[in-house]
């Protein structure tokens, strides 16, 4: 039963409904640690289920999904001290829009790590330094573009010093001209060695730093390749077509 | 009979004398029933059967009126041996039944927050504890200044009330008046417009304060 250590999360024969809806079918997913997984699949088709899964913002009703080496919906401490180990980006930044930048960074630290003021300030400061946007500390986030506001949900998300980061669309809210420069930070982030669970559309992201490009519909994980036989001619001929639709735009 | 403005102007010191008791009495009053009402609401949006119990007696508190509560709580409870004070039996009164309609106010300033504000605040482990007291309720303030501020100058206009419990409020001492000396416009009048002016300063501060949170952080 005991994970490897260097697996951060083990997913297996994961099942999930909403009411009837069947979201999640024995999904299986191992992420080891340092390695990064994209997942894409056409809207509705349970990603950001299963993303939510495995910070346990979202339930599950079969199977195991190993956190960290908890299983995650036992019992609510381990459930929370697991997910302690990660930190989430939503498509929606999510910011806490009465905040300043600097104090959605020291929330947790603060509330959550029991850092005094000045400590949650300095690591709040050199994340908002590697995201590359210290000078806005004590702007709103109503004062930032979508850009602005997306990289500093992932220094807040940086922050509590997770082990794996988790993305759900980081980029589908934004403008283009927007587009790089989260990316740019999160290359940066899997560069450092940041392992990650990312959601997205963005291929050419996914070619330069997936190590796993997993494809989902209708709930199953229908191909997952690393990502040079991915976006090679090999793999299930619905993640080829669906890689041809979204590559075309 | 007309309007004598030299007893008029004669009433005001005594009806003045009041204005202490009834403005505490509101001020009280609106603290109890906001942090019963917000209480009120966290039970009730926990659910469970403690929030389904807690959703029934908002409604039942609601749909009473205020000067039943104000006697049953006068006259009800010292046959359980419970013994309370006029001015203790009013503010419990006024903050009870407020609280029904402010845990109402809660909710619509809750509802209106994103639902990616409470998962964030979860994805950052916050407690639960935490997140209402640093992400939601500074929000929900911004989103209801002006029905809360609404509510409390209800509250404060519905101190008259108290009367029936012999508190020493404006209105009941303008009564007093008017019952001694059987002239009842000018001290009416004197109470109305003091009422009036305390609305007004209320709305005006409120207002003030809604400007200022709305300024902070514009989305
Ligand atoms: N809270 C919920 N309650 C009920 N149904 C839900 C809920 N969240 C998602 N669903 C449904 O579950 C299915 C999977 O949703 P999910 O959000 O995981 O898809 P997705 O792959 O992330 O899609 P998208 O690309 O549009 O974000 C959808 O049919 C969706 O309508
Ligand atoms: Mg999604």
């Amino acid at each position: 039963m005991s994970a490897q250590s260097d697996t951060i999360v083990d997913i297996q024969g994961l099942n999930k409904w909403f009411g009837a809806l069947h979201v999640l079918k024995d999904v299986d997913l191992t992420v080891a640690c340092g390695s990064r997984v994209v997942v894409c699949g056409p809207s509705g088709s349970g990603k950001s289920t299963l993303i939510r899964c495995i910070n346990g913002l979202e339930s599950y009703q079969q199977g195991a999904l190993r956190l960290a080496g908890t299983t995650l919906g036992l019992n609510a401490r381990e459930t929370a001290s697991a997910r302690r180990q990660t930190g989430m980006v939503f498509q929606s930044f999510n910011l806490f829009p009465h905040l300043t930048v600097l104090s959605n960074c020291t929330l947790a630290l603060r509330r959550v790590a029991g850092r005094s003021r000045g400590e949650a300030q300095d690591i709040a400061m050199a994340h908002l330094e590697k995201v590359r946007i210290p000078e806005k500390a004590m702007s709103y986030p109503g004062q930032l573009s979508g850009g602005q506001q997306q990289r500093v949900a992932i220094a807040r998300a940086l922050c509590l010093n997770p082990r794996i980061m988790l993305f759900d669309e980081p980029t589908s809210a934004l403008d283009p001209e927007m587009i790089k420069e989260v990316l740019d930070v999160m290359v940066a982030l899997a560069r450092d060695g940041m392992t990650m669970v990312c959601v997205t559309h963005e291929m050419g992201f996914a070619r330069e730093v997936a190590d796993q490009v997993v494809f989902m519909d209708g709930g199953c994980i229908l191909d997952r390749a690393p990502a040079r036989d991915f976006f090679g001619s090999a793999g299930h001929p619905r993640s080829r077509l669906f890689l041809d639709t979204i590559l075309k735009h | 009979m007309g309007f004598d403005l030299a007893f008029a102007l004669s009433s005001v010191p005594t009806i003045l004398g009041a204005v202490g008791t009834t403005l505490c009495v509101a001020l009280v009053s609106c603290i109890g029933a906001a942090a019963i009402g917000f209480f009120f609401e966290m039970v009730r949006r926990a659910g469970g059967i403690a929030g389904l119990t807690v959703g029934f007696v908002i409604d039942f508190i609601r749909s009473t009126p205020v000067l039943a509560w104000l006697y049953f709580l006068y006259f009800v409870l010292p046959f359980y041996g419970i013994r309370l004070g006029s001015m203790t039996v009013g503010v419990m009164g006024l903050s009870l039944y407020y609280s029904g309609y402010l845990a109402e106010v809660f909710k619509a300033g809750i509802d209106a927050i994103p639902k990616g504000q409470s998962e964030a605040a979860r994805a950052l482990s916050l407690s639960r504890r935490d997140a209402v007291i640093h992400v939601i309720a500074p929000q929900m303030l911004r989103n209801i200044a002006a029905p809360l501020g609404n509510y409390f100058v209800s509250i404060l206009k519905a101190t008259p009330y108290l009367a029936v419990l012999a508190v020493p409020e404006m209105l009941g001492r303008a009564f007093d008046i008017a019952s001694e000396t059987y002239r009842y416009t000018e001290p009416l009048v004197v109470a109305g417009l003091i009422f009036l002016a305390l609305a007004l300063v209320i709305s005006h501060g409120v207002k003030r304060l809604e400007r200022r949170l709305l300024a902070v952080g514009a989305r």
